[in-house]
C-alpha cells in the first residue's frame, strides 16, 4: 500500500478528510480487500477497544464505526425471507465479532449516505446515546404515566434509516395523521419536510387492500 | 475538513438566499373585528419580559390563531426549498394551506375537519375528513410546563434583528439524545417565529426555516385555500368522516408501551381511519412537552406485499420505525432521533385491561 493511500486512509479514520475524498475511499474501500483489512484494523478494532475501555469517541467517526456494528443485523435481517412474528428482535441480537469482515463493506454503504448532514448527525446520536444509560435511563410507561422511578435501559441498536426517501402512501397517512398532535413549529417542520422530499420514481402507488378508492373528488 | 462544517454553512446559505430576497419583510395589517389577529395579548409593542417558556407559548398561541400568508425556506440534508403557508382563523373555523413551491410541487390543505394531501408525483389525493365534533389541531399540543424543564433546558440567549424584526433567540435544548432542540427567532411584536433551527444534542444544526415574507393579513380570501394542482387522472384516497376516529374498538387488543425514554407519558389513544385503508389504526401519541411520538398499530397483512421486517425512514429531522408484534404492523413517527422511535415502537405489546388511569381522548 503506498504512503498516500495510507495517509487518506488515516485521514478518513481521524475524520478530516474532505467530503469528496471521503467517498472515493469508500467506493475504493468496497473493491479493494486489502484497504478494506487495513481499515478494517484502523476503524473497527481500534473502536471495540476503545469502547471497551469506556473511551468516548468524538467525532461522526464514532456514529459510522458504530453503524457497520449496528447495521449488521439489519442486513441480516432484510436476506431473511420468513420473519418470526417477533421480528424486531432481529434488531435486538448481539453482533457476532466474525460479522467484522461485513461490517467493513457496510461503512462504505454508510460513508456514502452519510454525505447527507442531517444522516450523520443521527448516526453520531446513537453512538453518544450509550453514556446516558446510568443517569438518563427509559421509564416503564405505567411509571413514567404516574411521575416514579425509571428503570434501566439499553441503547437501542441504530435502525437502518432511508435518508430522503419519499414517503409511501402509508407513511404519508401516518406523517399527516401525526402533525395533528405535533406542537406548531415541529407541525409545519414535519410537513415541510414531506413537501420537499424526493420525487417519487414512477406515477400512482397502487393502494393494496379493500380500500375507499376514487377517480375524482 | 469535515462533513459537519459543511453542514453548518447550509443554513448561512439559505439565510443569506432568503434575505436577498426582494420582498423580504414582515408586514401586519390592522386586526379585523371577527378574527384573531386583533388579539392583544399577541402585538405587546414593548414585550421583552417575558421568560423564555412565556416566549414560546405566545410564538405556539400566534402560530395556531393568527392570520398570516408567508414564504420561507426550508433547508435539511443539503436541500433548500422553498415554500408558501397560508394560515387564517376565521369564525372558529382554522383553514391551513402549505405548499411547495419547488420540486415536487406537493400541496397540504386543511379547512376545518378535511385534510387533503396533493402529491402530484404520486398523482395521488389523500383526503381524511374528521368529525366535526373532534378539534383537528390544538387541544392536544404538547404543553411546556415544569416538567419539561426536566428534559430541556430553555433560555434566551440574545437580540437580533432578522427581516428588520427585533427577535429573541430562545434555545431549547435537549438534555439528552432522546430528543432534539430548537433555536427560534421570535419576533417581539407578533410572537411569531421569523427564523427556527432543529438541533441535535449536540447543537449541530440538522433543519432550518426563515421567512422571507410574512404578512399577517386581517382578511384572508376562501380562494387563498384553492390547490393549484390540477388533479385530472389522479387517484382520490379518502376515509369516510363519521367513523374517522373515536375511542378504540371495545374487543381490541389493549396496546400499551412498556417502557418509554425519559419524560415521554401517553397523552391522546384513538382509533382513526386512515386513507386508503378499510380497518381502523390504533393511535397512541406519547410526548414530552416538546416533542411528540405517534404510534400506529394495524392488523398487518391487511396491505398484503409490504415486508414484514422491521424498516425506518425519515421524513426530514423526523423519524419512523415500524416492526411487527404478534401480527400487527407498529409504526412510531416523530420529530425525534431515529433510535427513539425505535425504542418506542419496540417497547409496545398488547397487554391487559388499559389501567384506569391511562389518559385517552
Amino acid at each position: 500500500m503506498n504512503e498516500e493511500l495510507d495517509s487518506q486512509l488515516s485521514a478518513m479514520f481521524d475524520d478530516e478528510l474532505a467530503p469528496g475524498e471521503c467517498e472515493l475511499m469508500a467506493r475504493r474501500l468496497s473493491r479493494d480487500e486489502q484497504l478494506k483489512a487495513r481499515w478494517g484494523r484502523y476503524a473497527v478494532v481500534g473502536a471495540v477497544i476503545r469502547a471497551e475501555r469506556g473511551v468516548r469517541l468524538n467525532a461522526p467517526l464514532a456514529g459510522r464505526v458504530s453503524a457497520v456494528l449496528l447495521a449488521e443485523p439489519a442486513l441480516t435481517a432484510q436476506s431473511v425471507p420468513s420473519i418470526p412474528q417477533r421480528a424486531g428482535l432481529r434488531w435486538w441480537q448481539p453482533v457476532a465479532a466474525t460479522a467484522l469482515a461485513a461490517g467493513v463493506a457496510a461503512v462504505c454503504v454508510m460513508w456514502l449516505h452519510a454525505q447527507a448532514p442531517g444522516y450523520g448527525a443521527s448516526l453520531t446520536a446513537q453512538l453518544s446515546a450509550a453514556p446516558i444509560r446510568s443517569d438518563t435511563p427509559v421509564i416503564p410507561a405505567s411509571v413514567a404515566l404516574s411521575a416514579g422511578q425509571p428503570d434501566s435501559y439499553t441503547v437501542p441498536r441504530t435502525p437502518k434509516t432511508l435518508p430522503g426517501v419519499v414517503p409511501s402512501t402509508e407513511l404519508a397517512n401516518y406523517v399527516v395523521a401525526h402533525s395533528m398532535f405535533s406542537p406548531p413549529v415541529a407541525r409545519r417542520n414535519l410537513l415541510s419536510a414531506f413537501m420537499t422530499s424526493e420525487p417519487a420514481p414512477g406515477g400512482a402507488e397502487e393502494p393494496q387492500g379493500n380500500v375507499k378508492k376514487t377517480t375524482g373528488p | 475538513m469535515s462533513r459537519r462544517p459543511l453542514g453548518r454553512k447550509a443554513p448561512l446559505l439559505g439565510l443569506a438566499l432568503t434575505c436577498s430576497l426582494a420582498g423580504s419583510a414582515v408586514a401586519e395589517e390592522p386586526a379585523a373585528p371577527g378574527t384573531s389577529a386583533q388579539s392583544p395579548a399577541l402585538t405587546h409593542p414593548t414585550a421583552h419580559e417575558y421568560a423564555p417558556a412565556q416566549w414560546l407559548q405566545r410564538m405556539n398561541d400566534a402560530l395556531t390563531t393568527r392570520n398570516y400568508d408567508g414564504t420561507f425556506t426550508h433547508w435539511h440534508g443539503g436541500r433548500l426549498e422553498m415554500l408558501r403557508i397560508i394560515h387564517r382563523v376565521q369564525n372558529g373555523v382554522v383553514s391551513e394551506r402549505l405548499v411547495s413551491l419547488d420540486g415536487s410541487g406537493r400541496e397540504f390543505i386543511r379547512t376545518g375537519q378535511s385534510l387533503v394531501c396533493y402529491l402530484p408525483d404520486r398523482r395521488t389525493v389523500l383526503v381524511e375528513q374528521h368529525t366535526a365534533h373532534e378539534p383537528l389541531v390544538g387541544l392536544h399540543f404538547p404543553a411546556v410546563n415544569d416538567q419539561t424543564a426536566s428534559f430541556y433546558d430553555i433560555r434566551e440567549i440574545g437580540h437580533t434583528r432578522v427581516n428588520r424584526r427585533d427577535t429573541h433567540i430562545i434555545e431549547v435544548a435537549p438534555k439528552d439524545e432522546y430528543r432534539y432542540g430548537y433555536r427560534l427567532w421570535i419576533d417581539g411584536n407578533t410572537s411569531m417565529p421569523i427564523k427556527s433551527q432543529l438541533c441535535d444534542a449536540h447543537g449541530t444544526v440538522i433543519e432550518q426555516v426563515v421567512f422571507a415574507s410574512l404578512a399577517l393579513a386581517a382578511h384572508i380570501p376562501d380562494s387563498a385555500f384553492k390547490p393549484d394542482v390540477s388533479t385530472e387522472g389522479f387517484q382520490w384516497l379518502r376515509n369516510d368522516a363519521p367513523q374517522a376516529a373515536g375511542p378504540p374498538p371495545a374487543n381490541s387488543l389493549p396496546w400499551n408501551a412498556m417502557r418509554l425514554p425519559p419524560g415521554f407519558r401517553l397523552t391522546v389513544r384513538s382509533a382513526q381511519t386512515l386513507p386508503g385503508s378499510a380497518n381502523p389504526v390504533d393511535h397512541m401519541v406519547f410526548t414530552d412537552g416538546f416533542a411528540s411520538v405517534s404510534v400506529f398499530i394495524e392488523v398487518q397483512g391487511v396491505r398484503a406485499g409490504q415486508p414484514s421486517v422491521p424498516q425506518s425512514a425519515t421524513v426530514g429531522s423526523s423519524s419512523a420505525f415500524s416492526t411487527v408484534v404478534d401480527g400487527h404492523k407498529i409504526t412510531a413517527v416523530g420529530e425525534v432521533p431515529p433510535a427513539t422511535v425505535q425504542f418506542i415502537a419496540t417497547q409496545v405489546q398488547a397487554q391487559g385491561p388499559v389501567s384506569a388511569g391511562t389518559p385517552t381522548r
